[in-house]
């Protein structure tokens, strides 16, 4: 065998057994919100019969659906806000020469701490505007805990805007901010999305601050609802996992239709 | 003309005021005083807070565990992202659906993880059952002992986390320049040679930007704890993060001391990061 072969063969091997890995755990959670309980005491990868009532049944169970649009209505409220902060932060670091260095080394520090470590003082400040128990203060805590990231993603994508069309859009008598807008914008689009999808994702599938801002039904988010599922009685098995595939299964389908857009973004936007 | 006007900084500073100035400050304040979520700040206690968070069992061993939980977790992630990103890389064509699929951990709920998790290994009802009672072993619960359930986090944290390690460094490996490689293989060098001697070098600032990156994601691990362990069995999976978490709000509700373990965990963090920084930098600049 040429040695083409061998690592070919090799590569396709690793490739094959991180692809089954990376959706097998998921996979197991579709077999199991499809069993009954004695069917899921039995033990064993496949239903022997299948079953739909675990998906009415964790509707019940818990407020599934309102938990469902918390957490889209927060995740998109944060998304917004996280985009309006980044696009002018992302072109100030990008293009403010030093001051603008200094800013982006001090929102990635702020990235670099435990979220955990300002949940306290979050806590009381919330309360304090009465934003506790509140979608939109979990949605502006998120989206401005975002920020960071978002311009981490963005910052490459307006270095490589060329600083000649800004200019000339400056000759032709447009401001600075006017030149962004109609310049730079449109241009670094793709990471905009990118760096979109990403705060998306984070914001929709936050925890810790969402445990700890809100514990009325009213304004729990998914996440909670599941973490409330606790309990290793079998009986919740197949409910449990209908429950998690609700919330998978959005992101999956944002994921695989977006998957340029994410993939793109996330590899040019990080590779400086 | 052409200079960035400074109202654009207004927004980011904001952000930083709210989401670092301000929780510093006052995290700082509550560390020192005696304080109930009714109430904060209500008496300067001096170090009191910190005294009652070394004497706690359950958070003492907590910083060493979430250190060893950061950098094997890192270690985990790094290593299997960059063998799938070679892997990636040497199968050639495009990233695709193959390339999708490897990424979908990434972007599932980490509640929903640790869910999938927990039943796939769960001793009645799992997806291990059969091939547990085919090799006799009846009582074997990974979530039972304590180096089973720590052991078993970091592999699901790293299921979670591998995934952008390989983007990352699939990324940095579809940046090296055709020539290079060309003129390795022209060298003489072969597939494993031009690897480690020629694209390793090219790749290697990403491979650290990337392993920084999961050390700071890994200290952050919270949803999983609750999930999948609730710190236990004894304190054996109890992180920081979750130990804070349960001291401000589950059971004694003690703030002072939860915003004193938050001091500590942030240095504990800010130390970590800066040797790793450190080490990065001197590996850089050894190679240049």
């Amino acid at each position: 065998m040429t040695s083409f072969g061998v690592r070919g063969l090799l590569s396709r091997g690793v490739l094959a057994v991180a692809a089954v890995l990376a959706v097998l755990p998921v996979l197991f959670l579709v077999s199991l919100s499809l069993r009954g309980v004695d069917d899921i005491s039995n033990g064993g990868w496949l239903p022997s019969r299948l079953r739909w009532d675990n998906w009415p049944a964790a509707f019940q169970t818990v407020p599934l659906a309102r938990m469902l649009t918390n957490s889209w209505v927060i995740a998109i409220g944060a998304t917004l806000l996280t985009a309006v902060i980044a696009v002018p932060t992302a072109y100030l670091t990008a293009r403010g020469g030093r001051s603008g260095a200094r800013l982006y080394s001090v929102l990635l520090a702020a990235y670099c701490a435990p979220p955990v470590v300002a949940v306290l003082p979050l806590y009381f400040l919330l309360k304090n505007v009465g934003l506790t128990n509140s979608v939109l203060g979990l949605a502006l805590v998120d989206g401005l805990a975002n920020v960071p990231v978002a311009v981490w993603l963005l910052d490459g994508f307006v270095r490589r805007v060329p600083r000649e069309l800004e200019e000339a859009a400056w000759v032709d008598g447009l401001s600075v901010a006017a030149g962004v807008r109609r310049v730079v914008l449109p241009l670094v689009y793709p990471g905009l999305v990118a760096a979109g999808l990403v705060c998306f994702f984070l914001a929709y599938n936050e925890f810790l601050f969402a445990v700890s801002f809100s514990q009325s039904p009213s304004s729990q988010t998914l996440t909670v609802g599941l973490s409330l599922f606790q309990g290793d009685r079998t009986v919740q098995f197949g409910q449990q996992a209908a429950a998690s595939l609700v919330a998978i299964v959005p992101v999956y389908l944002l994921a695989v239709a977006a998957q340029r857009a994410l993939i793109g973004g996330l590899s040019q936007g990080a590779v400086k | 003309m052409g200079r960035v006007p400074l109202w654009m900084a207004l927004p980011a500073l904001l952000s930083l005021l709210v989401i670092a100035g301000y929780p510093t400050v006052v995290g700082i304040a509550l560390a020192f005083t005696r304080s109930s979520l009714a109430r904060p700040l209500r008496a300067f206690v001096g170090f009191d807070n910190f005294v009652a968070a070394a004497e706690s069992v359950a958070f003492g061993g907590s910083l060493l565990r979430s250190a060893v939980f950061a950098v094997l977790g890192t270690a985990l992630s790094v290593g299997a992202g960059v063998a799938a990103a070679v892997a990636l890389d040497a199968r050639g064509g495009r990233f695709g659906l193959l390339g999708t699929v490897l990424l979908l951990p990434m972007v599932t709920p980490p509640v929903s993880v640790g869910v999938a998790w927990k039943l796939l290994l769960a001793p009645v009802g799992g997806a291990f059952t059969g091939l547990r009672d085919a090799l006799g072993i009846a009582g074997f619960n990974p979530l039972g002992s304590g180096f089973g359930a720590f052991t078993t986090l970091l592999l699901i944290h790293a299921w979670q986390w591998t995934p952008l390690v390989t983007l990352l460094v699939y990324a940095a490996l579809l940046g090296v320049p055709a020539e290079l490689r060309e003129a390795a293989a022209l060298d003489g060098a072969g597939w494993s040679r031009t690897l480690f001697s020629v694209v390793g070098p090219q790749v290697a600032p990403s491979v650290l930007a990337a392993a920084i990156l999961e050390l700071v994601i890994a200290f952050k691990v919270f949803d999983l704890v609750v999930v999948v362990t609730s710190g236990g069995p004894g304190v054996s999976t109890t992180v920081a993060g979750f130990e804070v978490f349960r001291t401000a709000f589950r059971g004694s509700f003690e703030v002072g001391t939860a915003a004193a373990e938050t001091l500590l965990l942030g240095l504990v963090v800010g130390v970590v990061l800066a040797v790793a920084g450190l080490l990065t930098r001197r590996v850089r600049g050894a190679e240049q």
